[in-house]
């Protein structure tokens, strides 16, 4: 069973003289950490929001865990995905309880369950002591860690985060990686964007590198290391893919 | 209805925390007001209540000076001033002060003009007498030329004012004419054997002026004054001034990715975007009351009159909330269509200052040229203000005020679509 399959996927933004996405392709397995990787302007925004629904592709078809991204599946599709934008799309006037109690709410969750989850989460994030400190306050690892309890409240079976750890010091980096592979190990399938290479190296079991709307190429990690002897690691294999040239 | 209620409270906190944007809200609008009628209370008081000095330099002595001034006195318009310093004022020394400015009128009333007035009276009697054949014995002047009172006005008068005054003055004249005809006839007539005890009661009006009200109570008498219009007005152009913070609360949504996170949820924005107008609707509303009260308690403090409601306090309530609608739906639209807070910021205070000066906010709609009362009836501000006038001024109910609330209401749904379409176009 995969948790994304892609096929043949065209979008093209009104008024735009190029594609953004020309025929992508691609699958991830369910229950992995995958990477989709690609340099700045390559699709990986516009693929993620048709995965969620945002918007629609004008060819192409979409599967998220079996169910086609459609009118009919599309709420449905919702509740099985979190995403980590990445922005902190948080309210900074509001605490880091005020903000989760908000999304939980939306979510459709109250009460005891809701507070007790959120309780849990600020534990695990070691945000507990900060709980009710407004967001504006916070460092920018806080904020990101926030971030990503925000988008795990409803329990999804696919997380897809775009830059979890931009701007962030080494301990809170190490903390939600650190998070993210003991949450995949609970069943979670994990979508990972990022420009920084080490860090998905470190992480994805498989990653998928895309380039100017099409995917170029996907492989488990240090198979696809492997497979280019004068590569030392996943950025020569990116860089192999996609170029030197400068992309705007 | 949790999406709902979770989106009032969470607005509910931000604005708590956003002292500024509370001040903002609430205390500026009732700086604004206060203001405003104070400024505006003097223009209004001009032809209703305030009392002008009027310089009186009677030349005649004789009995038109004393009914003319009596007439100013009795009218509780003017003060008049015919001496300076024990001195009678003279001609050149009142028309330099008018023309000055330190005094706003100077009649001169001209020697001679009772009797030119008497001589007239009389001849009009002999006349009759002679038709009625009987002899005239009543002494004319043999002088042809007519007499004129001259006024002088301040050269910054209003045209307004001047044709009141002319008005008034006429009266006084054509009065003194009328009753020394009248006391010149009686005379005659008894002359002529006329029983004792016989008053020879001789009443000119036979009809008179009434005013009645038009409303369909007669237990209140507005007045529309400075406070009646500025409080009103001005506080539905402080109810517009919530598109600011609206407009500004949508793009840091957008910008910040919280507007994409509550895309992301599963259920519809619509619970959100509803909760989101239903708080600021009812901040509209609690802001309108505010302003009501400051018309009611804090103006009359500061020696303005006090501020009518009229006697449909639901029809006032259901205004309230189609302004409120209005507003929200402008500050929702405004949001979306621009990318940050100064274009919306710019956009919006300057647009709501031209919905209000054609809207009849500034100045009232009716002393507007036609084709501007035409254009100012499409600003919703206007639909929102004469509502308010048909509730406290023409005291009408519910019933009444559908016309005006239904535009606020299409007004509200049209922004509301026009942004659905942006925003959707937006994602595309």
């Amino acid at each position: 069973m995969t948790s994304i399959l892609v096929q043949d996927l065209h979008k093209t933004y009104k008024g735009a003289l190029e594609p953004s996405l020309k025929g992508l392709s691609f699958s991830f397995p369910k229950g992995s950490i995958v990477g989709l990787l690609g340099p700045n302007g390559a699709g990986k925004t516009t693929t993620i929001s048709i995965l969620c629904g945002l918007i629609k592709a004008d060819a192409g078809q979409v599967q998220i865990f079996d169910l086609p991204q459609n009118a009919v599946n599309r709420e449905a599709i919702k509740g099985l995905i979190g995403i980590v934008p990445q922005q902190i799309a948080l309210f900074p006037h509001l605490t880091a309880v005020e903000n989760l109690e908000y999304f939980g709410n939306l979510y459709g969750l109250k009460g005891k369950p809701l507070r007790s989850r959120i309780d849990e989460y600020l534990q695990v994030f070691g945000l507990e002591k900060n709980a009710h400190k407004q967001v504006h306050h916070f460092s920018g690892g806080m904020k990101r860690r926030t971030n990503i309890i925000a988008a795990i409240l409803h329990q999804p079976q696919l997380l897809v985060l775009d830059e979890p750890t931009a701007g962030v010091d080494v301990q809170s980096r190490s903390m939600i990686l650190q998070f993210l592979r003991d949450y995949n190990r609970q069943g979670v399938s994990i979508v990972y964007t990022s420009h920084l290479l080490d860090e998905a190296q470190t992480i994805c079991q498989e990653v998928t590198i895309i380039d100017e709307g099409t995917a170029v190429v996907q492989g488990e990690t240090n198979e696809l290391i492997a497979r280019h002897p004068e590569c030392r690691n996943l950025e020569d294999v990116f860089l192999q893919y996609t170029g030197h040239a400068l992309r705007d | 209805m949790l999406r709902l209620l979770a989106t009032i409270r969470k607005e509910w906190l931000l604005l708590l925390r956003d002292r500024t944007g509370l001040t903002l809200l609430f205390a500026m609008p009732v700086i604004l007001i206060t203001v405003m009628a104070m400024i505006e209370d003097a223009p209004f008081r001009d032809y209703q209540e305030l009392r002008f000095d009027i310089l009186t330099v009677d030349n005649d002595h004789g009995r038109l000076g004393k009914y003319i001034r009596e007439g100013l006195e009795y009218s509780e318009q003017f003060r008049v001033i015919d001496s300076m310093k024990g001195q009678p004022i003279m001609e050149q020394q009142a028309r330099n002060l008018v023309n000055e400015g330190e005094y706003k009128i100077c009649i001169i009333i001209p020697s001679g003009a009772t009797g030119a007035i008497v001589s007239n009276a009389n001849k009009i009697v002999n006349d009759i007498l002679k038709r009625m054949s009987m002899p005239g014995v009543l002494p004319v002047s043999s002088r042809k030329d007519s007499l004129n009172v001259t006024i002088y006005f301040d050269p910054a008068s209003k045209k307004a004012f001047k044709s009141a005054i002319h008005q008034a003055l006429d009266n006084f004249l054509t009065q003194v004419e009328t009753d020394l005809l009248l006391e010149r006839i009686k005379q005659q007539l008894k002359r002529k054997d006329v029983p004792e005890g016989d008053s020879m009661v001789i009443q000119l009006k036979a009809v008179g002026l009434k005013e009645q009200l038009t409303g369909p109570s007669q237990e209140i008498d507005v007045i529309s004054n400075s406070v009646q219009h500025n409080v009103p007005a001005w506080s539905i152009f402080a109810m517009f001034f919530i598109v600011i913070p609206i407009a500004g609360n949508m793009i840091r949504e957008r910008e910040d990715g919280s507007l994409l996170r509550m895309k992301l949820i599963p259920g519809s924005y619509l619970a959100v975007l509803t909760g989101k107008m239903l708080f600021f609707v009812a901040v509209c509303v609690v802001q309108f009351y505010l302003m009501m009260q400051v018309g009611i308690y804090l103006l009359p403090l500061l020696g303005l009159p006090k501020l009518v409601l009229g006697q449909s306090l639901l029809a006032a309530f259901i205004v309230a909330v189609g302004i409120g609608l209005a507003s929200t739906s402008y500050g929702i639209l405004v949001g979306t269509v621009f990318k940050t807070p100064n274009q919306a910021l710019n956009f919006g205070a300057i647009s709501i200052v031209i919905l209000s000066a054609i809207g009849g906010i500034w100045i009232p709609l009716e002393i507007m040229p036609s084709h501007m009362q035409f254009i100012g009836h499409l600003s919703p501000l206007s639909w929102g203000l004469d509502a308010i006038n048909d509730i406290y001024l023409r005291n009408v109910g519910v019933g009444h005020i559908w016309g005006h609330v239904g535009k606020l209401v299409l007004f509200a749904v049209t922004l509301l679509c026009i942004a659905a379409v942006i925003e959707k176009r937006r994602l595309s």
